[in-house]
């Protein structure tokens, strides 16, 4: 996704807002701000979160 | 008395493979063989502070081994086809010299000549898979070698991932500059050795004072950029009783100290007579003096068994140290254990990338930068306190002639190289009992 370019719900067409989500993984939980629909609730992972952050969460807490 | 487990030993006196069994006992956890030709034995591992059934897990019994001569045959041609486990770390001796004589030494070196630079290359290139391998310098007293720096550089530009320095810390804390030249070759990261608190302890295990030597290796180390991490050897009677107290000092120090890694006494290499069950310190009653001695700082229930090694091997708490010098626990119990695989799944580079991680300091970078909070559930603040202040609680229980499990044989993955073969760790410095 290119920054700052404007997301629309394609269920509700109404337009994404910033939000502070929960992600949970092997019992911990954490939170940060994702684009989200605030009719639906759907939200949108761009990649470089996923394979950025998120992932580097996962990696910190998996075991030895 | 109920028989847990049916395995293999050796006889700690001829060294020739013989069944075994594991046996819970009123008073312990027993490992108990017999020679036709030297006797029966019966050996403490496990003191019932843990259930040990739960702490076996689903670990595969070991099958009927088809090589009769194992260990022996590993001792002499390196890993046999029955090895389960692959190589995650590789124990490199790079001298035989040293400038301590310690009570107990898995090395028990004979001051012979070192080993050239160019034979250390060709070992390294023996082993190495470029970009995975975490080779360990050891000895002997590595930080002998004038030419350390030339070595670690060596062993980066053939591949290795990660350059592990054992040391006992002296010339660290005597030649700062030497510090900055192995830490600008290349040097990921030191493993000391520290005992305990007060000079007592050191003049007991290694016959000199040496508390003040190793303040000034940590910070010495701390200057260059160097994690390090504290490696008790702990011995009954000794230093049991500074367990929490090494903690302390270690959560005090971080990032500085990035955790300890415990190692209960192993009768192995240099050992000052056989090993009767009372001289025994067993991973359970270790995890259960961590949590007496911390007061509950760390929980038992906060160590597990590592999943990429035999769980009698050892153990590992994962931790983010708080500014409060609190500690946040990162590792539980878990039941969808086998589940987690979102990061790596081949177990040998999980836990190699683990170490690597934790015992590394963090290098300046975007994602580490300090943070005021403390939050942990914010996903910005927990990844900054784990990367500049996470802080490991490790154990690893070497075997010998008396306890050792070829189940627990089979699936080790810290080998030591030797003349282009791989030797797992606890066979390489077994010592027999025929002396005794």
């Amino acid at each position: 996704m290119e920054e700052n370019k404007k997301l629309i719900c394609s269920r509700c067409c109404v337009d994404f807002k910033m939000y502070k989500a929960n992600f949970s993984y092997l019992d911990h939980s954490f939170n940060t701000e994702v684009m989200r629909c605030p009719s639906c609730g759907q939200v949108y992972i761009p990649e470089d979160l996923a394979k950025g952050k998120m992932m580097q969460v996962e990696v910190s807490i998996e075991d030895k | 008395m109920e028989k847990i487990r049916t395995t293999y030993s050796i006889c700690p006196k001829c060294g020739k493979q013989i069944s075994a069994e594991i046996l819970i006992k009123d008073d312990g956890v027993y490992l108990d063989k017999g020679c036709p030709e030297h006797g029966n034995y019966s050996v403490l591992i496990w003191k019932n502070k843990r259930d040990i059934l739960s702490w076996y897990g689903d670990t595969e019994p070991a099958v009927t081994l088809k090589n009769d001569l194992c260990p022996e045959y590993c001792a002499k041609n390196g890993l046999c086809p029955e090895h389960k486990s692959s190589t995650c770390c590789t124990l490199l001796e790079v001298t035989e010299r040293c400038n301590l004589n310690c009570r107990f030494c898995f090395a028990d070196k004979k001051n012979g000549p070192d080993i050239t630079l160019e034979k250390i290359k060709e070992e390294i290139s023996s082993f190495v898979i470029p970009r995975k391998t975490l080779v360990q310098l050891s000895g002997g007293e590595p930080t002998l070698r004038d030419d350390l720096p030339e070595i670690i550089r060596a062993a980066g530009e053939l591949g290795c991932k990660y350059v592990q320095l054992n040391s006992n810390g002296i010339r660290l804390a005597e030649d700062d500059n030497y510090v900055k030249n192995i830490a600008e070759a290349g040097l990921s990261f030191v493993f000391m050795q520290f005992d305990g608190t007060d000079d007592e302890v050191y003049l007991k295990l290694r016959g000199r004072k040496m508390l003040a030597i190793k303040e000034k290796a940590i910070e010495n180390c701390a200057k260059h950029g160097l994690g390090v991490t504290l490696v008790p050897t702990i011995v009954p009677g000794i230093n049991s009783m500074q367990i929490g107290e090494i903690l302390r000092y270690g959560i005090m120090r971080s990032p500085a100290v990035r955790g300890v890694h415990f190692q209960p006494v192993g009768h192995l290499g240099r050992i000052p007579s056989i090993p009767e069950n009372q001289s025994r310190f067993t991973l359970d009653e270790l995890m259960s003096e961590i949590e007496d001695q911390t007061g509950g700082l760390i929980r038992a229930e906060n160590l597990q068994p590592a999943q990429s090694d035999h769980p009698l091997c050892g153990f590992h708490g994962d931790f983010i140290v708080t500014k409060n010098r609190k500690l946040y626990p990162l590792t539980v119990k878990r039941s969808d254990a086998s589940a987690c695989c979102c990061g790596i799944d081949d177990l040998a580079t999980r836990k190699r990338e683990f170490i690597g991680r934790r015992w590394k300091r963090a290098e300046a970078s975007p994602c580490c930068q300090e943070t005021s909070s403390e939050d942990m559930s914010d996903m910005d603040s927990f990844l900054s306190r784990v990367t500049l202040n996470g802080f490991t609680v490790t154990s690893m229980a070497f075997q010998d002639a008396g306890n050792i499990d070829i189940e627990r044989l089979q699936m080790c993955r810290l080998h030591v190289a030797k003349e282009g073969k791989l030797i797992p760790f606890c066979v390489n410095y077994l010592t027999l009992w025929a002396d005794g």
